[in-house]
């Protein structure tokens, strides 16, 4: 039983795109991944609306200390078993925003990080490449929050 | 208790529930991949051969989700109304004949039309319910709009239904389905065109699908939902979309009854029941993607102010030329 749902949840990982204060190049990317050329719903990926309808919450951006509540909380929001996608330089530890007096230095200050994709912005084959590592890591490790 | 056995293995597998869900999950996956050619895209590729597979891991993953009440929802039906709308739907089905016969055997009575389209105002109520008790404003907006939207579709609908009730001579089901030597789409087709139309907005598809437009209002009726009630809630949409091709199939396109060329008639009764509704599935997608969305207001005017003068129109032009002139030429 619980393989069939192993299975499951690596073939249809649907994901919630959260900005928390990017410049936008890398959510032009992450959008990048829906368009034809990309199309990730070859493996099921699908982006979701509402954070209670997500397994995966990309987040790009370095997390202002406005938006950190908020980030908090979308993440809470989330029914487990949830991974977190940390998407671009900033969101992986503030990039060119480091050490700003109004930024909190990465999305990992805030709440738990499955994959770091580095880059400013990543390229989406870039950002797959992540995403396929965050479901083998599914395979085995068992999710965090728990 | 032969007899009984018959009866469970009708309802519960073939042609009932069993059949009917593993149906709806292929149509889902063939209306997936229609929307992704139409877009330039592949669609589902890996889960399974071609993806095919793809349904099924949404629903199981849905089911195996943390399962989440929020603190302001209203807990009884939050939980409740997603499996009722499911099981409603479900229902209607069972009284459409499949293979010659409906899924309960001898469950069809006169007026059954009337009944089971009752039945699906019934599902949509309890779609409005769930949206209404999670206690959310996006919630809130979606179950609004779906009764808005409702108000709008239900009486041309019900009209347009009534054009091939009335070339068949009577309200039952499976009779206006054995009666169509000629297929009613072409012995009324401004009904069947008519009915597609106002098909998309009772399965709030494109252009109707207001009640749960994504970059207006999140989720619509489902942003609350997560988990297995969520998974329900997609079912039942997936149904409802079938149980509409069925209902097409039944009224316009000569319902299970085709040529027979060998062995048994209900078998191929069977075949010809899956490919029309394939078909019709097949023009209802491409309506969804050729279409932007309309706006609330723009749907409520237009239903009330063109599609509902069109089908009394199309109900006054049925009795006409189903009074008067087939009987010249037939």
């Amino acid at each position: 039983m619980s393989k069939l749902a192993t299975w499951a949840r690596l073939k249809s990982p649907w994901v919630l795109h959260f900005n928390s204060g990017a410049c936008n190049g890398c959510d032009i990317e992450v959008i990048a991944l829906l368009t034809p050329r990309y199309d990730v719903e070859r493996f099921g990926i699908k982006l979701e609306g509402s954070p209670r309808h997500a397994d995966v919450l990309l987040t790009t951006g370095s997390v202002t200390k406005q938006c950190a509540e908020r980030l908090k909380r979308i993440y809470e929001q989330m029914p487990e078993p949830k991974f977190v996608v940390a998407i671009g330089a900033c969101a992986c530890s503030g990039g060119v925003f480091k050490g700003n007096y109004n930024v909190l230095d990465g999305v990992d200050k805030v709440i738990p990080v499955n994959v770091y994709i580095p880059g400013c912005p990543p390229k989406p084959e870039a950002i797959i490449d992540g995403v396929v590592k965050l479901l083998n890591s599914v395979k085995e490790a068992k999710p965090n929050g728990k | 208790m032969v007899v009984d056995l018959w009866f469970v293995f009708r309802v519960l597998v073939f042609p009932g529930f069993t059949f009917i869900f593993f149906f709806t999950m292929f149509c889902d996956w063939m209306e997936r991949k229609i929307e992704a050619r139409m877009q330039n895209r592949v669609g589902p590729a890996f889960t399974g051969p071609a993806g095919i597979l793809q349904p099924f891991a949404d629903i199981i993953k849905l089911l195996s989700k943390e399962d989440i009440i929020p603190s302001g929802a209203k807990r009884n039906v939050f939980r409740l109304a997603p499996i009722l709308a499911f099981s409603f739907v479900v229902f209607a089905f069972s009284f459409l004949p499949i293979d010659g016969s409906a899924v309960i055997p001898n469950s069809s009575f006169a007026g059954d039309l009337i009944f089971v389209m009752a039945l699906i105002t019934i599902a949509n109520f309890f779609l409005f319910l769930s949206g209404w008790a999670s206690s959310n404003p996006y919630g809130d907006i979606g179950a609004t709009r779906v009764l808005t939207q409702f108000l709008g579709y239900d009486i041309p609908l019900t009209l347009l239904a009534l054009a091939p009730a009335f070339i068949a001579g009577s309200l039952t089901i499976s009779v206006i389905a054995a009666n169509q030597y000629l297929p009613f789409a072409i012995l009324a087709p401004w009904a069947f065109v008519l009915f597609i139309v106002t098909l998309q907005a009772e399965l709030e598809k494109d252009p109707f699908d207001i009640p749960h437009a994504e970059s207006e209002v999140i989720g619509g009726l489902e942003t609350e939902f997560g988990g297995g009630k969520l998974a329900f809630l997609r079912l039942t949409r997936d149904v409802q979309i079938v149980f509409g091709a069925a209902l097409v199939v039944e009224l316009f396109l000569g319902g299970p009854y085709g040529p027979v060329f060998f062995g048994l008639p209900e078998l191929w009764y069977f075949l010809w029941f899956v490919l029309k509704i394939l078909a019709v599935v097949l023009i209802t997608e491409y309506v969804t993607c050729l279409f932007a969305r309309l706006r609330i207001d723009q749907v409520l005017s237009g239903n009330w102010k063109v599609l509902l003068p069109l089908s009394v129109l199309s109900l006054a032009l049925t009795v006409a030329v189903a009074t008067w002139i087939y009987p010249l030429v037939m």
